[in-house]
């Protein structure tokens, strides 16, 4: 039962994928993102022009950012397994989690927020997008707090039968250094650390994709290569 | 102490030292035209990059695969910052 | 003839001298995915900056002039020493040296105590001059990619510290010496990273 229960917590993380990239992506239409140095009329006329997109979209967001967090607990039930003594990287990494689900949903919240009354003024209309976009963009600790977590617990691994290979440890490692050029687009409207930048959201975006399905696959084969207790 | 420096790697350490100083001297001096100064600097930039891989991260004892990877890297690295430098001259 | 006590537990059999006959992985084979991984990353780095920079040459070129080459040129001796000390350390772990290896590491560490000295005294002079990472795309380059860079030589710095006390206690385990050599191949590729970053920002013309 049991194993059942973490395979479905797991699919959720492939709803998360589908739910995300049609709401964020197709609908919302936020992928490229908006230009930092836009006008404010610009990106007024940007939620005018898809109000309903957006607000499609954000509905789908929220249901994708829930189906995120069981998956989230996979991941730290995994590693508890990993961990002697008390699972406190197995904590770490939920408390990570947990974080970076507050801080897709709260930027979703601030985007409907922006579509509801789109006839509202331009620069208003803009922080909230400002706002939404570093909320989501540029809070890189959650991230890298669970990728530490999560290698640490993987290279700390003495289980005669490995739970999951010490390169995916490695491989956390790198992601968690990605993701510190984030924290510098509160320095730049334009460039390739803007949060629209090669830098600082494309290459991020795609390791993340990556680690995603990575993550995916081998808690999947953790999870059925589990002895039954 | 003796018998880790007698190793030849600390020949392969003066030669980057020396190295070094070629591209201190090619970056400083203006006798050269531009364009091939820095050609010349990246190309021994990068010698220096596989001297290190090859012999003080030991790849040359290391599987095929692993020790190709590295040199596809400096070698693809190499030609794609030139030819992107090249691209902005003309 | 003295045996190496090189483990076996790769595929790396110890043989006589220094050499393995057959292939070694330094390291396990885990960490060259980090390894491999940052150097795309950082490939990428260097292509963004030629990229951008032969959009305004005069503009980098006119930044470049303000950069001091002295302080460059000592840093990357500095790193090519302290890999060089690494490799000894290296060697001497395997040859059961525990004390010259720590002592060996130790000096690596001083040598990255001293690139970071003198990484600090150049950003303040830099700062001071009024030259700040939004001052213009030279220095946000210049800035970032350093400061990046920087953040790889603390971890270094660290690791380094880890080696000087796994090579004391000797190789107990298996997989302590793949540790070692792991660690070891991860502050060459800090220095590796240098290497580029050097010519790239203060000397290209």
């Amino acid at each position: 039962m049991n194993k059942k229960a973490q395979m479905i917590c797991l699919m959720g993380a492939v709803a998360m994928g589908i739910l995300m990239t049609v709401g964020w992506w197709l609908l919302a239409r936020f992928v490229p993102p908006p230009l930092p140095g836009a006008s404010a009329a610009d990106i007024a006329l940007m939620f005018r022009e898809n109000a309903n997109g957006i607000r499609t979209g954000m509905v789908l967001m929220i249901a994708g950012a829930g189906c995120f967090m069981p998956f989230i607990a996979v991941i730290s039930a995994q590693m508890k397994r990993m961990e002697n003594g008390p699972p406190v990287l197995a904590y770490t990494q939920l408390l990570g989690g947990s974080m970076s689900v507050m801080i897709i949903l709260v930027p979703i919240l601030l985007w409907t927020t922006a579509a509801y009354r789109p006839e509202r003024g331009d620069e208003i209309i803009r922080t909230l997008n400002d706002l939404a976009w570093f909320l989501v963009a540029m809070t890189y600790s959650p991230a890298i707090i669970q990728n530490l977590s999560i290698g640490m617990a993987i290279l700390g691994d003495r289980n005669p039968k490995r739970i999951i290979p010490r390169w995916v440890a490695y491989m956390n490692f790198w992601l968690a250094l990605l993701f510190l050029p984030a924290g510098l687009m509160t320095y730049f409207k334009t460039g390739p650390f803007a949060w629209n930048g090669l830098l600082a959201f494309w290459l991020p975006l795609v390791v993340f994709a990556i680690w995603f399905n990575i993550m995916i696959y081998m808690l999947y084969k953790a999870i059925k290569e589990q002895p039954d207790a | 102490m003796n018998d880790l420096i007698r190793h030849y790697t600390t020949g392969v350490w003066l030669l980057l030292a020396a190295l070094t100083a070629s591209l201190w001297w090619l970056g400083g001096g203006s006798a050269t035209s531009g364009v091939y100064a820095t050609v010349s600097l990246m190309v021994i930039a990068f010698f220096k990059v596989r001297l290190v891989g090859i012999h003080f991260m030991e790849l040359r004892w290391a599987p095929l695969p692993l020790r190709l990877a590295f040199e596809a890297w400096t070698l693809v690295t190499c030609l794609l910052v030139l030819a992107v430098y090249w691209a902005g001259q003309t | 003839m003295q045996r190496e006590p090189i483990e076996t537990q790769d595929h790396g059999a110890a043989s006589a001298g220094e050499k393995y006959r057959q292939s070694h992985t330094p390291g396990e084979t885990g960490i060259w995915v980090f390894i491999m991984g940052d150097m795309m990353v950082f490939a990428l780095f260097f292509l963004v900056f030629v990229f951008y920079r032969a959009e305004n040459t005069a503009l980098f070129q006119a930044s470049q002039a303000t950069l001091n080459t002295h302080y460059g040129t000592f840093n990357t001796l500095l790193l090519l020493t302290s890999s060089w000390f690494v490799v000894m350390a290296t060697n001497g772990v395997r040859k059961n040296l525990r004390r010259q290896a720590a002592t060996l590491y130790g000096l690596a560490f001083l040598c990255g105590a001293g690139f970071s000295l003198i990484k600090v005294v150049e950003y303040r002079e830099k700062i001071q001059a009024g030259f700040g990472l939004t001052t213009n795309d030279f220095y946000m380059y210049y800035y970032i990619f350093t400061g990046l860079h920087f953040v790889h030589v603390i971890i270094g710095m660290a690791v380094l510290v880890a080696l000087i006390h796994k090579s004391l206690s000797g190789l107990r385990e298996p997989g302590d010496l793949a540790l070692i050599e792991g660690g070891a191949s991860y502050w060459h590729m800090v220095d590796v990273l240098w290497i580029i970053l050097f010519p790239l920002l203060y000397l290209m013309k």
